[in-house]
């Protein structure tokens, strides 16, 4: 066991996922052909042996409700402690149903933030894509005596984001919010590791402003007031699902052997929710290149640069290329797909012919019939 | 806790006609069809029939699949007051303890399991045969007919039928002889080894045939025999569905093959769900220049090289120029740049190395077989295995590998 608590924000989705979040929320967004963005989270969590985690909801968490289950697929279903997950609950009317910061979804589940065990929190988003070893770490924090630790990443996100500019030592001399794009010092994962009085602290600070954040006020407010911030630098494959484009991208870069392994290393495996399929199978015509092709599938035509998800048919002379095609859609005889993102459930009839850009790729809502 | 029917499932067998497959597991946990183990068949078909007690006897190299099943949540079987239950050999106080002596001293051995749950019937199941089947159709016919025992057989043809035990009925549609693997057979109904006994019945011709020193105490050739010249009632369940024996080499190969053609057995099929614990592994990569057709292929495989008509499990790597033809590739093993893997089981983890040749195509001539490469071995650089082979240690580089 650790001492480390688990907190993972996923409460907000970012409005440039469109479509995509829909029908749920990024945390619970499909990723990599089988998984969903939450799984990063929870197995970095439970690859460091994290058993208690509290999962901050909000709003339209169906589906993510429905992918998390007890938490047995992460160890996380427990007789004492275990997976919580946080609803809305409690909040003054006027907040009620509506977070409008990191600090506001903190500030409502304040009681359960007190009644943690462990001494040490983590705090981080279900819909970050790294794979971080959080036991590292939580060793390095403990032993550098900072007040709170930031993994962050020599990747250089394309969004707006914080960026924490250190001293020789690696602690932060600066917090800065950068519009993307390369920029001075380092783009922060917002995962922070910090105790829980810590973490108490800034939630009571922030409580005392007007129109306060975690980061300007709370976080800020540590290095103003000469606490000592220490950056982690996860060097790893990082990405941050904000947008249409940042997904695509995303998933796109998983076709890159290079970056499927720093994502998914023997040492820490990435857990999901099972589903029992049956391997993919391959008809006698089938052309297959350069693809990352789930279970269950059944492939007759030709995929070419595509990210096919659980259970997807493809029918005899389909082609397709540069395309995301999410669980259980069907793809009939002959119909011609570039760059689209089909969610679940779609299906596509006889030679239809459809096609995004690559920087603005066609997305099919879920149970989309063409 | 009590049931009208608890299945008990014999999975103690060395599968010794597997040879190297199994010098390590025991044969239900074999891998087979890319996702699964033998044993996912049974135990798949136990679930899905709403038999919710699953005693698993086991004897030779148990532990992998003890881990492997475990409390049978993959199966949806863990529940609170049923479940899966492995039952290796035990002592009793003031005994030496014994091993099963055989499928009915297994079960004799185990009689305090089976009362445990007061069941009217007891199915019994064997782990090496690869088929869907709903066993509670099978117990509706076997109390229509108020049977003592009900067998489940299949159809084959006079030329196979010596190989099984064969049945034969009466105007009354009872069985009313039976013989294992007959010479001359008198009907062409085989046994599928898939019994359903009335417990009361059972208990007591397992009780009688312990005491008789000169029995085998084998289902087929003693209790079978035994309460058919009692005079009880058997009744034949007769099975009509794809079902295959995996004892050998090349029925194991034959039935993987059956897997490329999903008209033969629908593993697709929402509502007969077989299920199996596979590790989470991501989706499949297939390279820019790999070819993969006519074939399964398993989540974590790395394609490179191409594939044709062959079988793949998880985490399977298939390196650049190789070539993969009508073989299977067991979880975990490797096929390096431009070696060739045609017509062979790979086992477990095991390496082809860098322009190695594993199998040949069929000659024509008698001598030819399907090549076996056991579990955790290397084929060497350049090593030549003919087709035929049973490798059960690793070959050197540029070796001309062993017949």
């Amino acid at each position: 066991m650790i001492n480390l608590h688990g907190l993972i924000l996923a409460d907000r989705s970012s409005s440039q996922l469109s479509g995509l979040v829909k029908p749920r929320t990024s945390a619970s967004l499909p990723f990599a052909g089988r998984y969903r963005l939450i799984d990063f989270a929870l197995s970095a969590m439970q690859n460091a042996l994290v058993r208690d985690v509290g999962v901050i909801m909000q709003h339209d968490y169906q589906s993510l409700l429905d992918h998390l289950g007890s938490g047995k697929e992460w160890d996380m279903s427990r007789k004492r402690g275990g997976l919580r997950l946080l609803p809305p609950f409690g909040l003054k009317e006027e907040r009620r149903g509506q977070y409008a910061s990191i600090i506001d979804a903190l500030t409502s589940v304040q009681g359960y933030i007190r009644d943690i065990q462990q001494d040490y929190i983590c705090l981080c988003r279900g819909s970050l894509a790294a794979n971080i070893d959080l036991a590292e770490v939580m060793r390095r924090h403990v032993s550098s005596g900072a007040d709170v630790t930031v993994v962050c990443s020599d990747r250089n996100p394309e969004s707006s984001h914080y960026r924490f500019v250190t001293d020789e030592h690696g602690f932060a001399t600066e917090l800065l919010k950068h519009h993307g794009g390369k920029g001075e010092g380092y783009a922060s994962l917002e995962v922070y590791i910090m105790s829980k009085k810590t973490l108490l602290g800034i939630i009571e600070r922030c409580e005392r402003f007007i129109d306060s954040k975690f980061h300007r006020t709370g976080l800020g407010g540590i290095l103003a007031s000469g606490g000592r911030i220490a950056v982690y630098m996860h060097h790893g494959y990082a990405a941050h699902i904000n947008s249409v484009s940042s997904y695509y991208s995303a998933s796109m870069d998983m076709l890159q052997a290079q970056n499927r392994h720093e994502l998914f290393p023997d040492e820490r495996p990435v857990r999901t929710k099972g589903r029992a399929d049956v391997s993919t199978h391959y008809a006698e015509g089938a052309s297959v290149k350069n693809c990352l092709v789930a279970d269950g599938c059944y492939i007759e035509g030709s995929i070419e640069n595509c990210i096919i998800f659980r259970g997807v048919q493809i029918h005899k002379d389909a082609v397709l290329k540069n395309c995301i095609i999410m669980q259980d859609s069907i793809i009939d005889n002959g119909a011609n797909l570039s760059y689209v993102i089909a969610d679940k459930d779609v299906e596509i009839g006889v030679l239809e012919y459809l096609s995004g850009s690559p920087r603005f790729p066609l997305v099919l809502p879920k149970g989309t019939v063409i | 806790m009590k049931r009208n029917c608890i299945a008990m499932l014999l999975a103690g067998g060395q599968g010794s006609r597997l040879y190297a497959l199994t010098k390590d597991v025991a044969k239900p946990s074999v891998p087979f069809g890319g996702k699964y183990r033998i044993i996912d068949f049974p135990l798949s078909n136990c679930a899905n029939s709403g038999i919710d007690v699953v005693g698993v006897l086991t004897q030779y190299r148990p532990l992998q699949l003890n881990s492997y099943i475990g409390s049978g949540q993959a199966y949806d079987l863990d529940s609170s007051d049923g479940g899966v239950f492995i039952l290796p050999p035990y002592q009793s106080a003031g005994e030496k303890g014994s091993w099963f002596s055989g499928t009915a001293n297994a079960i004799y051995q185990n009689m305090g399991f089976i009362e445990n749950y007061d069941p009217e019937n007891v199915l019994i199941l064997s782990g090496d045969h690869i088929y869907k089947m709903d066993y509670s159709d099978m117990l509706r016919e076997h109390v229509k007919h108020d049977a003592a025992c009900t067998i489940s057989v299949i159809q084959v043809s006079m030329e196979e039928a010596s190989r099984f035990g064969i049945l034969a009925t009466g105007e009354d549609g009872y069985i009313n002889e039976f013989a294992e693997k007959p010479k001359e057979p008198k009907s062409d109904l085989a046994s599928m080894g898939i019994y359903i006994f009335n417990w009361k019945k059972l208990r007591e011709y397992l009780i009688a045939d312990e005491a008789d020193p000169n029995s085998s105490k084998d289902f087929g050739k003693n209790i079978i025999p035994a309460m058919l010249n009692a005079g009880e009632k058997m009744w034949p369940y007769r099975f009509s569905g794809y079902w295959r024996d995996v004892g050998t080499i090349t029925s194991l190969w034959d039935a993987n093959m059956d897997m490329l053609s999903p008209t033969l057995i629908n593993l697709y099929d929402p509502d007969w769900p077989i299920r199996s614990k596979s590790p989470i592994r991501p989706p499949h990569y297939a390279g820019e220049d790999s070819s993969i057709v006519h074939s399964i292929v398993t989540e974590g495989c790395e394609i490179e090289g191409s594939v044709a008509n062959s079988v793949l499990s998880s985490s399977v790597k298939v390196g650049r120029g190789a070539r993969v033809l009508y073989s299977i590739l067991m979880p975990g093993c490797t096929v390096e740049d431009d070696a060739v893997v045609e017509y062979a089981i790979i086992g477990e983890n095991s390496v082809v190395r860098r322009g190695a040749h594993v199998g040949a195509q069929p000659d024509g001539s008698d001598s030819w077989s399907v090549a076996t490469c056991g579990p955790n071995i290397e084929v060497g650089a350049g090593a030549v295995v003919k087709p035929g082979a049973m490798l059960y240690d690793s070959v050197s580089a540029g070796e001309g590998g062993e017949r």
